[in-house]
């Protein structure tokens, strides 16, 4: 790893404005260096490094470098301006008007414009975007009025909160000049961006590597980027990914890409840093969802019980290595702005679980026989340990108060249409990610309605109108006070309920070189721009 | 006693194959005895150390499940694999080998094409999509073995049957009118054999690392205790606690060497020209 300019910034001024936060708080404040490579493994290509047609952590952890939102959130959580500057909302909520930041290019040097933003709220996000065409279900215009002022016409009341937290995600802009007129999901710039952000795309060679470089004309400026390029290495088998990292060819893995049992030996290493920090707005449940089209299933008595069966504890303490808590509800306790502690809904009492399914009607034929006819069927969510362990831990516990689950592993592919397409499963186990607030990706988890197919939505059968009405209720209110109080209401028949069981909640682990700085200082950093990320000599 | 049991009771290999099959067996045998809970359930701490818990003699794995018991639950389901799967082949391989070599011509050449086009295909890859068709249950994965692994015994039974077919005795009991039945089943077949049960044993090695090498890919029934599923569950801890993917792994190791030996001494006591040396 050469370090070819190395150029010293003042500190002080230069690193506040970079936002270094709280990070870099503690001890003296060390000045970023330009110059040098990061090199970050990743588990899994999706190949589309485009965020303004598909929302996940995996487009986002390469594509949101060199594609910018309108927003991001600073070190507390809080909205703060990337390509709008500023904004104001209407009383009324049904006008949104950002304040776009003037003299930002494009990487191929045409102007940034308010055209662009218009062109990828109103054929991207609403029509495309997983998750947008919810949120923006009710966007009805966006208007031009100068080059730098885009207006945002809603049909119903939208929060400015719910707006200002889901555009970080939801909310990246892609140059109209370029995909205007073509077909968006088929355009090469998805697999080759042009974006405004400090890295510029440079080569994808599938399956093997994505290389960025640094944008010499970042709007930025003050010298950032510090990196001079970035390289993308997909590493799938997670032995050789640790084994990168240890012989320093790789100085960054994100989310929870190592195994667990590496990620713990790491974490002892004084090379290494291993933590969630940096993640909080990543968070994630790992849940068993339950097919309410299953006869056993349908009654919430044994819905809960098999709840009560699952020692949870032990599994966080023994299978995840401690590196998750246990969950509360739908939403996570990271979640300042929504969460309203609570305890764990359903505490391991194996004894009540028997009791609750013996009253259901399901007693043991005899003593230590299985309770229903057929085995449930479970099909685990191939999403690496936390998923596919769960399952088999599921399995164990289940058979203890007499309910036999058999497991049917698929890949990728297969699991999805099973469970979300052909809703061929009793149990099966998911990982749904929380991101900011309970409207973006959350409560499409619990509300009817969804197409058939939709993966990582509710198509276990749940319908409950109250829930549907809660939801909608929610989603529409502006007062942030009683929007919280109404997401209680959300939370309360989630739980009670219980068609998915948030059972442990974690946020993503980074595994991290030390030398890598100016890192980890934002809520969602793994999935934020790195314009202020540099990295100290080896 | 026959002097081919004479003889396999001198080869030293053949008879540390039997003493290892014998110890196999008996884990198999003894599993519920000595544990009776399901192998799968939750029997402790996981990833404890062999040793370090007397309840738990090898340790656990790191779905915390009683490694001694799944080595000896898994047992069952190798033998069980191994001797299906290699009936199933072995059968299938001898019924088509007969065949094609007992009557040659375009019955031959046909059958011939056939078993070539199920050569060209690696036998790996094959069973890799015969799984992804058909599902990964027990029964599924132990046929597709036994399918994917009918062309080597097929190929050795014509070889033999070609050879054999115009010796003097064959051509004797045609004279006598024995029918071509007769003639294959009772006539050739016997005289065929001795090679084709050599070759057996080499197939139920294969066909348990066949299993083993789909569970070490996640692509077995995860509902058995399987061997291949302890080492493919064990893969993600192989830096800190290899033991979890060694133990089973050793298992694997003696039972196929305990039939390869097995296969070796059979071999010294069936082959007629060792025999005279």
């Amino acid at each position: 790893m050469q370090t070819t300019r190395r150029q010293v910034l003042v500190a002080g001024s230069a690193l506040a404005v970079a936002g270094g936060g709280p990070a870099l708080a503690q001890g003296p404040v060390p000045a970023p260096q330009r110059g040098g490579t990061l090199t970050v493994q990743l588990t899994s290509e999706q190949r589309v490094l485009n965020p303004a047609i598909q929302a996940s952590t995996g487009v986002y952890v390469m594509a949101s470098k060199i594609v910018e939102p309108l927003v991001d959130l600073d070190a507390q959580g809080e909205p703060v301006g990337v390509l709008a500057e500023r904004w104001d909302g209407s009383a009324d909520g049904l006008t949104h008007t950002f304040h776009l930041r003037r003299g930002v290019n494009w990487h191929d040097g045409k102007p940034f414009v308010a055209r662009d933003v218009q062109f990828s709220a109103m054929e991207c996000w609403k029509k495309i975007l997983n998750y947008g065409t919810t949120l923006y279900q009710f966007l009805e215009a966006v208007e031009t009025p100068d080059e730098h002022t885009a207006v945002f016409r809603f049909s119903k009341p939208m929060p400015q909160g719910l707006l200002l937290r889901a555009l970080p995600d939801l909310g990246h802009v892609i140059p109209a000049h370029v995909y205007a007129g073509t077909d968006i999901r088929t355009n090469p710039a998805n697999t080759a961006p042009i974006g405004t952000g400090p890295f510029v795309f440079k080569q994808y060679e599938r399956g093997q590597y994505l290389i960025a470089e640094r944008n010499p004309n970042y709007w930025r400026g003050n010298g950032q980027p510090y990196l001079d390029r970035i390289v993308w290495r997909f590493i799938s088998d997670r032995a050789a990914a640790s084994a990168a990292l240890e012989s320093g060819q790789v100085q960054f893995s994100p989310y929870s890409g190592l195994a667990l049992s590496d990620i713990s030996r790491l974490s002892k290493d004084a090379r290494y840093t291993v933590s969630t920090r940096g993640n909080e707005g990543n968070t994630a449940h790992t849940v068993m969802e339950m097919n309410l089209r299953r006869a056993e299933l349908a009654k919430v008595e044994v819905r809960r019980a098999l709840c009560h069966a699952l020692d949870l504890g032990f599994f966080i303490e023994n299978f995840l290595y401690g590196y998750a808590k246990l969950g509360t509800g739908p939403i996570p306790s990271s979640s300042a702005p929504f969460y309203v502690p609570r305890a764990a809904p359903y505490p391991f009492d194996r004894a009540k679980a028997e009791r609750m399914l013996d009253d259901a009607g399901y007693k043991r034929p005899s003593r230590g026989a299985m309770r229903f006819a057929q085995p449930l069927k479970l099909l685990p969510a191939p999403w690496g340990e936390y998923t596919v362990n769960f399952a088999t831990f599921i399995q164990q516990s289940l058979r203890e108060i007499g309910v036999r689950v058999e497991i049917e592993a698929r890949d990728a592919p297969g699991f999805l249409t099973g469970v979300y397409r052909d809703h061929n499963f009793d149990l099966t186990t998911g990982w749904h990610q929380y991101r900011n607030d309970p409207a973006v990706s959350t409560t499409v988890w619990f509300r009817t309605g969804s197409p058939v197919g939709a993966p990582w939505t509710n198509q276990y059968g749940y319908d409950n109108p109250a829930m549907d009405r809660a939801i909608d209720v929610a989603a529409t209110e502006l007062n942030a006070m009683k929007r919280k109080a109404d997401y209680q209401e959300f939370v309360k028949l989630a739980v009670d309920d219980v068609p998915v069981h948030c059972a442990v909640e974690h946020a993503f682990i980074s595994v991290y070189a030390k030398r890598l700085m100016g890192s980890h200082n934002t809520p969602r950093w793994s999935s934020s721009s790195w314009h202020d990320a540099w990295l100290a000599p080896a | 006693m026959s002097p081919a049991v004479r003889a396999f009771l001198r080869s030293p290999a053949g008879l540390l194959g039997v003493a290892l099959m014998l110890l196999v067996l008996f884990a198999a045998l003894s599993a519920d005895w000595f544990f009776p809970r399901d192998p799968l359930s939750l029997a402790g701490r996981p990833l404890q150390w062999p040793g370090q818990n007397p309840r738990l003699l090898l340790g656990t794995d790191n779905l915390g499940r009683d490694i001694a018991g799944f080595i000896c639950h898994g047992a069952r389901v190798s033998l069980l694999i191994g001797l299906v799967a290699t009936v199933v082949a072995v059968g299938l391989g001898t019924l088509i080998g007969a065949i094609a070599g007992f009557y040659g011509g375009w019955v031959d050449d046909a059958l011939m094409r056939v078993t070539e086009a199920f050569q060209t295909v690696p036998n790996f890859i094959l069973l890799l999509v015969l799984v992804a068709v058909f599902g990964s249950e027990l029964e599924v994965i132990t046929i597709a073995i036994g399918v994917v692994g009918w062309t080597a015994p097929c190929r050795l039974v014509r070889a033999e049957f070609m050879s054999l077919r115009t010796r003097e005795y064959v051509l004797a009991a045609r004279g006598l009118g024995v029918r071509d039945a007769g003639l294959i089943f009772r006539e050739i077949l016997p005289n065929a054999l001795p090679p084709v049960i050599v070759y057996a044993s080499v197939v139920m090695a294969v066909a348990i690392l066949m299993e083993s090498a789909l569970a070490f890919l996640g692509l077995s029934d995860p509902n058995i205790a399987s061997w291949g599923n302890m080492i493919g569950a064990g893969r993600s801890v192989l830096r800190t606690e290899w033991y979890v993917s060694a133990i089973p792994g050793v298992a694997i190791l003696v039972t196929v060497l305990a039939f390869s030996l097995v296969g070796q001494g059979l071999n010294d006591a069936l082959n007629p020209r060792l025999q005279a040396v």
